[in-house]
């Protein structure tokens, strides 16, 4: 029984090791001018970054960093309602993740938040989730709330679940809840950005 | 890209299993309505029984209630244990799955732990560790619980009165952040499930006492070695309350405890601890100096819990 608690453990353990340097591919820092940042979620291999509108200034220098590189950025969309920007820096790239629909998440459930809270570079926190919170109007999935520990700089960063999908983006703490915009919400953000600038 | 459910299938399992556990739990978590702003958690402890935090029902009768299934309903308070801050409600008719208790003997520190509690309509959780079990531990209005669960995990609003489970979702107890200053805490359900006993049968828990207040004094080496006593410290008895059954068995300001039901006597808190494991109809049996000799007092604890 030991020997087999120890083995599981383990191999948590390590999963937890393998999700942390999945997701190290699959973000960035944001820096903007003399003010703080955040982290930025890499949204495919076409140069797109996704974080949180409160980690861009507006007109502010915008720099995107990862392996030691800071490339500039151009920020090309904004919903501060849902708090989400979208950036463009050509030479990033790294792999998409799988989006997971927050109407299957179960409370419970183990959570990741990775970024760079308080100038500490790609730190994994794990939680559970806590619920989710819907619009009284049209019963949309509004916030992605969990029990996770969240610090200034994990901003804009992913919330993934054991499988590495992504669940959201971290925005804010609230009673010391981790708060995440629904990862939907930022699909369709970044869709409808891109068909505005298409059109 | 690697495939992530073979690689991260450890992590998936115990997530899923998490899940699932908050799952079986949230079936006999229900919301509690009789404080202002967030409603607290209460545990379908029994067919018809539910047990919270007494500080977070602020009201006695018509207390709202939101049932796992969606359903609404009132319940009406069985009574309430100040010292543990344990409060029993009986609701009528509303079927409801009653909590799958732990078995006592599994709890070890380490243990995963998820909390579980309704503050609205929807269950909520977070996860931790238990990080330590303090034995004999009192609480500060002064009941005694054999066994208390510190806990590494966050006890959000609303939480209180909500359970404490294992893996499989089993309760191991019933979360309280009220018991130690908001640090999280939890009772364990062999604590809970002897005071629901007491307060569906009388309506409080019987808290024995004699009505003496004591201090500790120091006693002459002489006499401890003439008593044969492996301590030299007693207690000192300051003031006997009138009527009490500490009265009625003649014990006088002055006199000095020096042993409770063979047990020796130098905190004060030994005394509580020798009441409160007195059985309803045993009497305690002092030893008690006086005028340099001992001698054997016996007194019928009286309940306070009823006043």
């Amino acid at each position: 029984m030991n020997a087999s608690t120890l083995g599981t453990a383990r191999a948590v353990s390590s999963n937890l090791h393998g999700l942390s340097e999945m997701l190290k591919r699959t973000v960035v820092e944001v820096r903007n001018g003399e003010m703080g940042g955040g982290t930025g979620i890499i949204w495919g291999g076409a140069g797109l970054v996704v974080t949180n509108a409160h980690c861009v200034q507006r007109g502010a220098d915008l720099q995107v960093g990862g392996d030691g590189k800071w490339r500039a950025a151009d920020a090309l969309a904004y919903h501060p309602h849902h708090d989400l920007a979208l950036l463009a820096s050509p030479t990033v790239s790294g792999p998409l993740l799988e989006i997971r629909d927050a109407d299957s998440l179960r409370p419970g459930e183990l959570v990741f938040a990775h970024g760079h809270p308080l100038g500490v570079n790609d730190a994994l926190a794990m939680g559970v989730l806590h619920g989710v919170t819907r619009d009284e109007r049209d019963g949309y999935v509004r916030w992605v709330i969990a029990d996770v520990r969240l610090a200034p700089g994990n901003s804009g960063g992913p919330l993934v679940d054991a499988e590495g999908r992504l669940v959201g983006i971290n925005s804010m703490v609230v009673n010391g809840l981790g708060v995440a915009v629904p990862a939907a919400l930022v699909q369709r953000f970044v869709e409808r950005a891109l068909a505005r600038r298409a059109a | 890209m690697p495939s992530k459910s073979a690689t991260n299938s450890a992590l998936t399992e115990l997530s899923s299993q998490l899940a699932s556990a908050v799952d079986t739990a949230s079936n006999s978590i229900v919301a509690i309505h009789a404080r202002r702003r967030i409603p607290s958690s209460g545990i379908v402890w029994r067919e018809g029984v539910i047990v919270s935090a007494s500080h977070t029902v602020k009201r006695d009768d018509e207390i709202p209630v939101n049932l796992p299934n969606g359903d609404s309903t009132t319940a009406t308070v069985a009574g309430r244990d100040p010292a543990t801050d344990l409060i029993v409600l009986r609701i009528k008719g509303a079927k409801s799955h009653v909590a799958l208790k732990a078995q006592d003997s599994d709890l070890r520190v380490g243990t995963l732990v998820l909390a579980v509690g309704r503050p609205g309509r929807n269950v909520a959780a977070s996860f931790g560790i238990v990080s330590a079990i303090g034995e004999g531990w009192r609480t500060w209005q002064g009941a005694r619980i054999d066994r208390v669960l510190r806990l590494d995990l966050a006890v959000y609003d609303g939480f209180s009165g909500g359970s404490l489970v294992d893996a499989s979702g089993a309760v191991i107890g019933l979360n309280n952040s009220a018991l130690a200053r908001g640090a999280p805490m939890a009772l364990p359900a062999a604590a809970v499930d002897l005071v629901v006993d007491e307060l569906l049968e009388r309506g409080h828990v019987r808290r024995p006492f004699i009505g003496v207040a004591v201090q500790p004094v120091a006693l002459s080496p002489s006499i401890a070695k003439q008593l044969d006593l492996s301590r030299d410290e007693a207690l000192l008895i300051v003031s006997v309350a009138d009527g009490s059954p500490a009265a009625a068995a003649g014990i006088f300001v002055g006199d000095v405890l020096v042993e409770a039901n063979g047990v020796p006597l130098s905190r004060p808190t030994d005394l509580l601890d020798a009441l409160s494991s007195t059985r309803a109809s045993e009497k305690l049996k002092l030893k008690v100096l006086r005028g340099g000799v001992a001698r054997d007092v016996q007194v019928a604890p009286s309940d306070r819990g009823s006043d």
